[in-house]
């Protein structure tokens, strides 16, 4: 079953637009000059019940935009919507109790108390059963590993374990679909690690579906089957991640090395050769172009073998190459 | 309405938790507001020690002023202390939180924060009320009735007053300055002897500035039952609270969100 419908949604914001300095305020004041800047332009796409699906892209590409309009903060400008059968903007009420989410940015959290106190909050908020949430909050607890945290105030909690709080509290109401907005920002690696996990772990757990917007590229490749990339508002990619990865993870880096020297002119036929030393070499080459076979049995036959590292780009690099791709084309 | 006063119990029970983790800061706060009204009220005592009454008003009369209006302010500010600074969640883009959530906005918004010096106020108010029942020496059922009256259409016209300024940031964006007027106007007028004002003025205090609504129309229906009075106390709540929620709604439509690091205090 369709949990979110998207179909050419776009939204437009008026700027101020203002000269630096004296004169320019000066001149804003007397004659304000507006831009529309197009945050969103015509998006459509689909997420199912139960799906992990990844929205990443740059700062300033409409992710943001687009979750807010999905959970009814914001009003489009245009298009249609509907996430679990609601209209956002129009059965806002109706739709937040049905799903959950995490802005990275907007903690829900209240900063001067314990995590408990929310989460006893959001049970009066969410309409929760007094039994029915401490069996919750206990539950969520162990999943999220936070027994320890919820009764220390929120201001002494570090990000990663607050950010673990904030999507147990998102989750106290068994949403059917979560909306996480960059829910990684600001975390260092074994954070990331650790949030990417649970997250991973309660989706598989209670069929939550997920839409996942992040610029971390590392957060949509350790939990997402399927990723959209949005640039300027527009959809640039959308497709399966291991599609992804066939599609643009064709470029194969190889570090090798010999038990003996090396003849300066080493090389393979369809291999770039980046760089070679007395002992070892560092090669490139396309498999759209030139077969893994050939290569390897080419760098077997060229000398007796001590070691072979065959790497490819991360997902970080095909990303970037892809929004270049669509800035040069876009002009 | 009333399927929302659980929610709303919580959310005042978590702001007293919040504003108990700073408890010196909350009462130094709470007391240092009740010194400051004890202090403004002693210049009405000196005046009235001169002055026997204003147009009818004497001191007995201002006992009842400033019980209502401290009582009404500061339970209307301390119950839904975000009324101060709703210009600012506007424009900042902090209305994101509450629009996230299933429960309605503006309620959700004015109701998610206390202020530590309003109970100064609400207490002090009470006194004034006390004060003004041992002078006059009506004390009785009826009055604290007329009282706690009185008060919640002070809170009403408050409230609604301030989230009616405060809206036009969805139109004209920062009203920060505007807000901070407007609050000094309605707490200034609402303090003085209504009798002090006619024809334009009057006419002001009841429309553009409601503090005639918040002051003395209620202070005076304290003193003394009047059913015109009443009539106009009930009507002037419900015609401000429909405008502010609906201009406060209308509003929304057109609010922009922001991408501000925030935090929930």
């Amino acid at each position: 079953m369709t949990a979110i419908t998207v179909h050419n949604l776009r939204k437009t914001f008026q700027m101020k637009r203002k000269a630096a300095g004296l004169r320019g305020s000066l001149r804003a004041l007397w004659r304000p000059a507006y831009q529309s800047i197009e945050a969103v332009r015509g998006l459509s796409f689909a997420m199912e019940e139960g799906e992990l699906l990844g929205f990443i892209g740059p700062n300033g590409a409409g992710k943001s935009t687009t979750i807010k309009i999905l959970t009814g903060i914001l009003h489009p400008s245009s298009g249609e919507a509907t996430v679990l059968g609601h209209v956002p903007w129009q059965q806002r009420q109706d739709l937040a109790f049905q799903i959950g989410s995490v802005f990275g940015q907007r903690p829900q959290l209240w900063y001067h108390l314990p995590a408990a106190d929310t989460f006893y909050l959001f049970g009066k908020i969410y309409e929760l059963a007094d039994a029915d949430l401490h069996r919750r909050i206990a539950f969520l607890a162990e999943a999220f590993e936070i027994e320890e945290l919820l009764e220390t105030p929120v201001r002494k909690l570090s990000l990663g374990q607050r950010m673990r709080c904030e999507v147990a509290a998102s989750l106290l109401h068994k949403p059917r679909v979560l909306l996480l907005d960059e829910p990684s920002i600001g975390l260092d690696v074994v954070a990331k690690q650790r949030l990417r996990l649970t997250i991973q772990r309660m989706s598989e757990l209670e069929g939550v579906g997920v839409l996942l917007t992040s610029h971390d590229a590392g957060d949509i490749e350790a939990l997402c089957r399927r990723v959209i990339i949005v640039n300027h508002g527009e959809i640039v990619y959308q497709d399966k991640v291991s599609a992804l990865k066939r599609r643009y993870l064709t470029v194969k880096t190889v570090d090798v090395r010999y038990n003996e020297q090396l003849p300066a002119d080493f090389g393979l036929p369809g291999v770039e050769t980046l760089k070679v030393g007395r002992y070892g070499a560092k090669l490139r080459f396309d498999t759209r172009e030139t077969p893994v076979e050939p290569v390897i049995s080419g760098l077997a036959a060229a000398g007796s073998l001590a070691d072979v590292t065959v790497s490819e780009p991360s997902l970080e690099d095909v990303i970037s190459a892809i929004y270049e791709r669509t800035e040069t084309e876009s002009g | 309405m009333f399927r929302h006063l659980p929610f709303v119990l919580a959310l005042w029970k978590t702001n007293l938790l919040s504003a108990m983790e700073y408890r010196v800061s909350f009462l130094t706060q709470m007391v240092g507001m009740m010194l400051n009204n004890a202090i403004y009220f002693v210049f009405w005592v000196i005046f009235f020690a001169r002055f026997e009454e204003i147009n009818g008003w004497d001191l007995v009369d201002m006992f009842f002023l400033f019980g209502v209006v401290a009582t009404g302010f500061g339970a209307g500010t301390y119950l839904f202390g975000n009324a101060v600074r709703l210009s600012s969640l506007i424009a900042e883009g902090q209305m994101d939180y509450y629009l996230s959530l299933p429960r309605p906005v503006l309620l959700h918004a004015l109701a998610s924060r206390s202020n530590a010096s309003s109970a100064g106020d609400f207490i002090y108010g009470l006194f004034s009320f006390g004060a003004a029942v041992f002078y006059t020496g009506t004390f009785g059922g009826m009055m604290v009735l007329r009282f706690a009256l009185g008060c919640l259409a002070a809170i009403a016209v408050l409230i609604s007053f301030l989230v009616l300024v405060q809206s036009l940031t969805f139109w004209i964006g920062n009203t920060d300055l505007l807000r901070r007027n407007a609050f000094n106007a309605i707490v200034t007028f609402s303090l003085y002897p209504i009798t002090l004002f006619d024809g334009t003025a009057k006419l002001l205090l009841f429309t553009l500035i409601p503090a005639a609504f918040i002051g003395a129309l209620p202070a005076e229906f304290v003193r003394r039952f009047d059913l015109m009075q009443l009539v106009q106390i009930c009507a002037g709540s419900a015609v401000f609270l429909f405008l502010a929620v609906f201009v406060f709604y209308r509003g929304l439509r057109r609010y922009e969100s922001g991408s501000a690091i925030q935090v929930r205090t």
